[in-house]
């Protein structure tokens, strides 16, 4: 999958802590363009820690993260890089405001600072409403949308910048595994299309192993591996989830349509 | 018959009281205030700070009070004091010194505490006071109505200019702040301009009432549950509406000002919410 010889995101011996607590532990890993990469781990292992770290809101004790080649303490490019957090869903449903104003934030930093949203802005908007099936509630007020809907209106908001990395912390815990599944379709399918890279905090096993392309797995200590016709991620799991954790993978189980070609 | 001091004849209609020069003067004023401050109060609302402005205002007593004994112009020195108190507030939070309630309550009654003394130290302009306590834009002279015009405006013009940089802090100010935004330096700007707001309408409703203005006409719109868009446009809508219906009753009737305003904007509040849960 590595085109491109400069990593996208470069972590290496990275260390944070919340407190006095340790929560991620010498992280050290590559992502490259185009990867599709599923993060996992235990609830409280540290993966919403490390994403935080990344995108340089909580500092870290040491290390280096590396965004696009450069050093991410004086990166300024953040407009390639989006996020959704765990908790975008869970906002105000009085707060009034429609899908169609809610994507269009997503156009909104510090290039059109003061400015209107330009004809190509909305255009923009409009397409990712469609991308991601909201188009029959694109004036309906967010409050007024289900659990799935809501999650898709925040990732059409990430996608309509254009950002080269997507980063999303458990952005459909609570959904039902069609919807699940889906989405996890629709990520693939943009991870092709569009080359885009993917980070994708999740519980799903399953839609890790079979549609992603590496798997980063943090409990404290964060081990990370390539997901290929070998991959075999009884270990892995099990530094991670303890000893008598069982799970039983095998890749070419995966059905066909994981592949979306 | 008389309206706050002004003399108009008795049988002047409601359209005939347009004519009048010192409605025009109360309507300019009146109206550029409303919807500052409307459009200010939809942003508090939603970012659960609606007693920031009540705080604000109770603390440019202080400021009015200073002016009247230096004997400079009361709505400016208002403006610094406020200006001061609101900065103030957002550092005690920001350093968690104090939550906003409790942040909002020291300065408040600090301002208020620096008014008291000026006023006994001075001997007391009543007088004067008391017409910034309960408002008197009827009687608006033409210095104070060139700043609260001046004021409104430079705030209008802010919130228009940085709609959108606004609407997506208030919804997410972390997810602004990752998208570009100077949240931090907004914030600043945003928290002066509820201050000159606040200054601004002083003049028209009274330190007293003047929460009325900001938070009624906000709460109102959003009771229609619109778009974000639609929300500001309605609550500036009602409060402009407020105002004016109150220019005009209190000065054919001649009833006090701002209480006419404030009955007029709950009336609306009232029949919006009923019909809201009734349709």
């Amino acid at each position: 999958m590595a085109e491109d010889i400069t990593p996208i995101l470069e972590v290496e011996n990275l260390d944070i802590s919340r407190g006095s607590e340790l929560v991620v532990k010498n992280a050290s890993f590559k992502i490259f363009k185009g990867e599709y990469v599923g993060m996992i781990g235990p609830n409280g292992g540290g993966k919403t820690t490390l994403l935080l770290g990344i995108l340089g809101v909580l500092k870290p004790d040491s290390g280096i993260i590396k965004m696009f080649g450069t050093d991410a303490r004086t990166f300024d490019q953040w407009e390639r890089v989006a996020y959704v957090s765990q908790n975008a869903v869970n906002f105000d449903s009085s707060f009034p405001m429609t899908v169609r104003e809610m994507v269009s934030l997503g156009r909104v930093g510090r290039n059109n600072l003061g400015r209107k949203l330009s004809a190509e802005d909305w255009k923009a908007v409009d397409e990712h409403i469609v991308l991601l099936g909201l188009e029959d509630v694109a004036n309906k007020r967010i409050g007024e949308l289900s659990g799935g809907q809501k999650q898709r209106v925040f990732v059409a908001k990430a996608l309509v910048r254009g950002p080269e990395l997507l980063l999303l912390d458990e952005p459909i815990a609570g959904v039902d595994p069609t919807v699940q599944e889906a989405f996890y379709k629709k990520l693939s399918d943009l991870n092709i299309q569009r080359k885009l890279t993917i980070v994708i905090v999740s519980h799903d096993m399953a839609a890790v192993f079979c549609r992603m392309s590496k798997v980063i797995c943090v409990s404290r200590e964060v081990n990370v591996s390539e997901i290929n016709e070998d991959f075999e991620p009884t270990e892995l799991l099990r530094k991670a989830y303890g000893e008598h954790f069982h799970f039983v993978f095998h890749k070419h189980e995966c059905r066909g349509d994981f592949h979306s070609e | 018959m008389s309206a706050g001091g002004i003399s108009i004849a008795s049988d002047i209609t409601w359209l005939g009281i347009f004519g009048y020069r010192f409605f025009q003067n109360a309507l300019l004023g009146g109206t550029l205030a409303a919807a500052a401050c409307a459009w200010v109060g939809v942003f508090l609302i939603l970012r659960r700070e609606s007693m920031l402005g009540d705080g604000v205002a109770h603390t440019a007593f202080g400021g009015i009070a200073l002016g009247l004994l230096l004997g400079i112009s009361p709505l400016l020195a208002a403006l610094a004091v406020s200006i001061v108190a609101v900065l103030g507030i957002a550092y005690m939070k920001k350093k968690g010194l104090a939550n906003s309630d409790s942040a909002i309550a020291v300065i408040m009654a600090m301002g208020f505490a620096l008014g008291l003394i000026i006023i006994s130290l001075a001997g007391g302009f009543n007088v004067e006071l008391f017409s910034y306590l309960f408002g008197s834009i009827l009687t608006i002279g033409t210095e104070d109505l060139l700043i609260v015009s001046a004021l409104a405006l430079v705030t209008l013009a802010f919130l228009g200019t940085f709609y959108k940089e606004l609407m997506s802090m208030t919804f997410d100010e972390e997810a602004a702040r990752m998208t570009g935004i100077p949240v931090q330096a907004m914030a600043v700007v945003f928290n002066i301009l509820v201050a000159t707001t606040i200054v601004v309408s002083i003049k028209v409703i009274g330190i007293i009432l003047v929460t009325a203005l900001m938070i009624i006409p906000g709460l109102t719109a959003l009771q229609l549950k619109l778009s974000f868009r639609r929300t500001v446009t309605a609550a500036v809508g009602f409060g402009v509406l407020a105002t004016v219906l109150g220019l005009i009753l209190s000065s054919l009737y001649s009833i006090a000002t701002s209480g006419v305003i404030v009955f007029t904007a709950v009336a609306m509040f009232a029949f919006i919410a009923t019909y809201r849960r009734l349709g």
